[in-house]
């Protein structure tokens, strides 16, 4: 083998490509995107429409004088305020069964038929309150519905423009067009509204809810401000949040007698709001035009799990009561109601509802602009509790009176959906113009299609009727109105359909087409592991260490079909890890040599363990599925004056060490020329490194050096550049073919030296002790290589590659990953590192710091390191071709190796993709694998072309 | 009775060098059988004379099961110690007492780079978790071999087990670390059991681990006896 083969580089970037194109597709099929846009709507935007200008230009005569009283106080905006004041109670994960009558399921629960107080007013005769079936789109999360009700949209996985780590809600949104149009807001209860909506609230009183154990804080809080506010009249809207149902849930699933106490409870809460909410509704009362909407965000399953899109949890209620006695009906063409007969034989109705509509029909209720992007349309049943009728005395239909009413209503409504359709159709096309991935030329013009047939029918026909009415209650003129209503509701579900389809359902086809390839791509490359040159292959099938290593590999990807192991996932490989530790040190005691370096090896995973410990126990503090237990910390004094001392300095001493052992690697080498230099100015990075460490802390009084320097900003600029120019001068000495007979151990360690500065830097001051352990577990695993081999046979298998020890190496690159505070999360990532050296935002520059922040250890690192792995015990000139191809070997089991985690996540993300954590947790391990992936590949494919 | 037992015992298995004899395999079931035993009467102790289990106390549980367990062992593999006429009885019972709190050291620490929770609150569990499992794996193996390496090496590192009192002592040795590291498996699991809190399942583990390592090691001993004649010189 003295000519290499050519190919290497070629094998490297065409699996580099495979995968390239499997994630594309898959990830076409699996993580929707949506962009948001910047834009807001205004109150004199609706003069652009073609629709009234005002609701009722010459009838307000006609109009209820108490709510023309009310409305005088407010300026009109797109519609006319039906409604006060809204009080908003939501009520966490609440099943449709916990508010609908059990005589709409098919069998009594004991959970059902427990809020009795709603049933008993939606369904009393003469009612102005209704119970609504609503549906949520997934995800159902708490925070993704809540976004998805304020701003009439939704929200997707990636939200693309969402502000880097703060969930504060950008687009255009109904709070904030209350806040916009003076409204005043009060919020209770669950703090993810103040997380989402930091500065609109007027007063706030959030509690935490992290808590899934406790049942009670949230709710006693929101209680014990609900009532006192109800009496006070310094606001127009009021948001109580009740978290206590879906910690029930979670905690002791639906049938479980916590959550009937808590629905109970919910009861009699209700009860007495409902009580405050009568006593004040007479005329000139606090609540004389006040809406109660009782709502549930999600439900939820019977294990109170929700997130994906059962029919269990995306089937919530909503209750909604007007404080008005007589409210206008509906015609029967627009009620969706389903009616049973009780138990007495009496007739009672549920209606459904999207959630999707619950920002335009508040927006429309209130007499506010509509939020931007809202795709949803003013629902006609909860319009009309709202809407109250002076015609109105009695609720018989066919009378003759209800005619007149409904056919007011209907002109009320219809300009209303004018409104609402004009809005909907500037939406879609200021996005499909601006966005990224915008909808296609078909959909768009089906959509405009509809569109402008109903502003035909509009501008010709309706529009007059509405101008000349004399007040004639002819009921010949309904047809018109209801054809309108019916070509405006019929472009609503066509948009709605649109965005569905685009945003919210997974393309099954693409999936498994991406899952495909890349099966087939980790075929094609087992066998270049496996069945390259015979001479120089890897170990057969059978040995030990293949077989082991297969196990493992086994074990660790069927391990991401269960969420807790994703969760856990540091601790998972940390085990792997150790246990092949473990085996190593009983090989090495077997053949009496390395017995240290193994003794070694497993102190470093211990090591590590402990840092993944800490690193866990900052996930859970923000993770909602995990339960934190620093119970271990406990033990630890944390302000011990020597303990903070020890802290200070270990990360400067370890950097010391750090440089010591590149002297030893020069000194010891037959370094020379541009390695050398590359390698020694990476021990002046790291001296750069350990003097602003040592200068940033207060024990050495070295303040005074950052003054002299010139910030704190230079030290670390001065790494990056002294960085950057090791790489460009060990890429020409590269191409220009300089060094080729240079062993690898020497060009592996200017490699890797020149990389790890920065990502030593970026890492903080754990980084260099970090290293340090990582250095010495990776020579321990080199040392180890082939300890399994007896004596005899180690001369002639010598140069056969050993599977287990890039196992290892790959299972140590993942524990950095974990050991340096990383998780697979977004709240994982630390932004804070995206500004060491730089103080202003520049995206493309601060991306590049993340990125090698984040996979700086666990992929650049590791993939620039694999090389030493090589045992150098064998000098001879024709073994350099020998291990060029070895080299080519491991880089391809690595490679290998990380494609297979891949490929498990990926089949279970397929798999759970209905689950309820898929976006709060698959999602997200999925994002960083798979670029985790693509990294890695990229590397191999940069390392090969520099080391072969 | 039980002294005669132990006589018994002593001739059919410590006098036996030969592999495979057919009542060695009897006696070294009768040893499984009182360490079982035992391990029951520990079980039966903690439950009606504390009335706790290894869920509500894991700590308590432990230590009675392994000083319950630890005396028995101790006796009865002293019995079969090498050299009996340079090393009395008595001495192997002191150097099986090292023996204990080395094993248990050594466990601890493999436990702990394993992933097992260090900290104030676990710490007792985790000491007499590997006093347990030190029971299992390290006490029969110094009341016998005491400080030789070489035995040690050639019967746990190379795994070459002679005689049947060996295959006695590595294969449920073995066993029990193997059990131990399955047991650890369900830990991670959402499941909210509280058996799935360390140690209880990997302790577990460890017990099914060393009772199949005794019917593993049984069987072992009843194969090669018939093979015997094939395979021994």
């Amino acid at each position: 083998m003295e000519t290499p083969p050519k190919n290497n580089k070629w094998i490297a970037i065409g699996f580099l490509l495979i995968h390239s194109i499997a994630i594309l597709i898959f990830t076409r099929g699996f993580l929707l995107t949506r962009t948001e846009l910047p834009f807001h709507s205004t109150c004199s935007d609706v003069s652009l429409s073609p629709c009234l200008a005002s609701s009722r230009p010459n009838h307000d005569s006609n109009f209820n004088s108490s709510s023309v009283l009310s409305n005088q106080n407010h300026p009109k905006c797109w519609t006319k305020a039906v409604v006060d004041r809204v009080i908003i109670i939501v009520l966490d994960a609440l099943r449709i069964d916990f508010v609908a009558p059990s005589a709409f399921f098919p069998e009594a629960k004991p959970w059902m038929d427990k809020l009795t107080i709603l049933q008993k007013l939606a369904f009393a005769n003469d009612s102005s309150a209704k119970i609504f079936k609503a549906f949520a789109d997934p995800p159902t999360t708490s925070l993704q519905r809540l976004k998805g009700l304020t701003t009439g949209g939704l929200p997707t996985f990636i939200d693309v423009g969402n502000s880097f780590g703060a969930p504060a809600i950008v687009e255009d949104n109904f709070i904030n067009q209350l806040v916009l149009n003076g409204k005043r807001l009060v919020m209770m209860g669950d703090d993810t509204w103040t997380q989402l909506f930091p500065n609109q609230f007027q007063k706030s009183y959030p509690f935490p809810s992290f808590n899934v154990k406790d049942l009670d804080t949230v709710d006693n809080g929101c209680i014990e401000h609900l009532f006192p506010t109800l009496y006070k009249d310094d606001w127009d809207v009021l948001i109580a949040h009740f978290l206590g149902v879906d910690h029930a849930g979670h905690i002791y699933g639906v049938d479980s007698s916590p959550m009937i106490k808590k629905l109970e409870q919910y009861n009699s809460v209700l009860e007495k709001v409902i009580g405050i909410l009568e006593s004040q509704a007479g005329p000139g009362g606090l609540h004389e035009s006040t809406m109660l909407i009782v709502m549930g965000d999600h439900g939820q399953t019977l294990n109170g799990d929700h997130g994906g899109g059962t029919p269990e949890e995306v089937e919530t209620s909503m209750f909604a009561m007007s404080t008005k006695k007589h409210t206008a009906s509906v015609p029967p063409e627009f009620d969706t109601s389903s009616c049973k007969q009780d138990m007495d034989g009496k007739q009672i109705c549920i209606s459904s509802i999207e959630q999707l509509d619950f920002a335009a029909t508040l927006s429309a209720l209130l007499g506010i602009s509509f939020p931007f992007g809202s795709i949803g349309h003013v629902n006609p049943e909860l319009y009309a509790l709202g809407s109250s009728s002076l015609n109105l005395d009695n609720s018989d239909l066919g009378n003759f009176g209800t005619q007149s009413a409904v056919k007011e209503w209907m002109e009320n409504y219809v300009n209303v959906l004018c409104v609402n359709a004009w809005q909907v159709k500037r939406y879609i096309d200021v996005y499909s113009n601006s966005s990224v991935v915008g909808f296609s030329s078909d959909d768009m013009s089906r959509i405009s299609d509809l569109y402008s047939a109903a502003e035909q029918s509009w501008s010709n026909s309706v529009k007059r009727i509405l101008m000349d009415r004399i007040g004639d209650e002819d009921s010949t003129n309904i047809s018109p109105l209801k054809e309108q209503i019916v070509a405006y509701l019929s472009f609503f579900s066509s948009v709605v359909e649109l965005a569905r389809s685009k945003w919210t359902e997974f393309n099954l086809n693409l999936m498994i087409t991406g899952f495909g390839i890349l099966v087939i791509s980790l075929i094609l490359q087992f066998l270049a592991v496996f069945c390259g040159d015979k001479s120089y292959a890897v170990e057969s099938w059978l040995s030990t260490g293949a077989a082991f290593t297969l196990f493992i590999v086994t074990i660790r990807a069927s391990s991401f079909l269960s969420n807790s192991y994703i969760l856990e996932e540091g601790k998972v490989a940390n085990f792997l890890l150790a246990t092949t530790g473990l085996i190593k040190l009983r090989y090495s005691v077997m053949r009496k040599t390395m017995q240290k370096e193994a003794v070694i090896f497993l102190a470093m995973v211990s090591v590590l363990r402990v840092s993944i410990d800490i690193g866990l126990t900052k996930q859970a503090a923000t993770s909602q599925f995990m339960s934190s237990s620093p119970s271990w910390m406990l033990g630890i004094a944390p302000d011990l004056p020597a303990l903070t001392y020890a802290i200070e300095i270990a990360p400067i001493v370890s950097m010391v060490i750090l440089i010591y052992v590149l002297y030893i690697a020069i000194a010891e080498t037959s370094s020379e020329g541009l390695w050398k230099y590359v390698t020694v100015s990476s021990m002046i990075s790291y001296f750069l490194i350990a003097l602003l460490w040592a200068s940033e802390s207060k024990i050495f009084g070295l303040d005074v050096l950052l003054q002299v320097i010139g910030g704190r900003n230079r030290i670390p600029q001065t790494v990056y550049v002294i960085g950057l120019v090791q790489l460009f001068l060990l890429a020409s000495a590269r191409i220009f073919g300089a060094g080729k007979d240079m062993s690898w151990a020497i060009r592996t360690v200017a490699l890797v030296s020149a990389c790890s500065s920065s990502v030593i830097l970026l890492s903080g001051k754990q980084g260099s002790m970090l290293a340090l352990a990582y250095l010495l577990a990776g020579y321990c695993i080199m040392r180890l290589e082939g300890v399994e081999r007896t004596q005899s046979d180690g001369q002639h298998k010598f140069s056969k590659l050993n599977p287990l020890c890039v196992m290892q190496w790959s299972l140590l690159s993942i524990c950095m990953f974990f050991a340096s505070g990383h998780w697979c999360a977004f709240d994982g990532l630390r932004y804070g590192t995206a500004f060491v050296g730089f103080d202003e935002f520049v995206l493309i520059r601060q991306a590049i710091l993340l990125t090698v922040e984040t996979f700086g250890f666990s992929v650049l690192l590791s993939v620039f390191g694999l090389p030493l792995l090589i045992p150098n015990h064998s000098q001879t000139p024709q073994a350099h071709g020998k291990k060029r191809y070895q080299l080519f070997q491991m880089y391809m089991l690595y490679g290998v190796i990380s494609a297979t985690t891949v490929t498990a996540t990926i089949l279970c993300v397929t798999i759970q993709r209905r689950h309820l954590m898929v976006w709060g947790l698959f999602a997200p391990k999925f994002v960083f694998d798979v670029v985790g992936l693509i990294l890695s590949d990229l590397l191999i494919c940069l390392a090969s072309a520099y080391y072969l | 009775m039980k002294e005669v037992k132990k006589e018994k015992l002593e001739t059919s298995i410590g006098d036996s060098t030969s592999i495979g004899d057919s009542r060695s395999a009897l006696g070294a079931l009768t040893v499984y059988l009182i360490t079982g035993l035992f391990l029951v009467v520990g079980f039966w102790v903690v439950g009606n004379n504390y009335s706790v289990d290894l869920i509500s106390d894991p700590a308590l549980t432990l230590r009675l099961l392994w000083s319950i367990e630890f005396p028995i062992v101790v006796i009865i593999y002293s019995l079969f110690r090498r050299n009996p006429e340079e090393c009395s009885y008595f001495r192997a019972v002191g150097r099986s007492i090292i023996g204990l709190i080395s094993g248990a050291l050594i466990n601890a620490l493999g436990a702990v780079s394993l992933g097992a929770p260090i900290g104030m609150q676990s710490l007792p569990k985790t000491i007499h978790w590997s006093f347990l499992m030190s029971v299992f794996t390290f006490v029969p193996a110094t009341a016998v071999f005491g400080a030789s390496w070489t035995d040690w090496h050639r019967v746990f590192a190379s795994l070459k087990p002679t005689g049947n009192i060996e295959y006695m002592i590595v294969i449920p040795a073995y066993g029990a670390i193997i059990g131990g590291w399955f047991g650890a498996w369900p830990m991670p699991l959402d499941w909210e059991r509280p058996w799935q809190e360390w140690p209880v399942c990997v302790c577990y583990g460890g017990i099914g681990g060393y009772i199949v390592g005794q019917i593993v090691s049984l069987s072992l001993m009843l194969f090669l006896r018939k093979s015997k004649n094939l395979k021994l010189a």
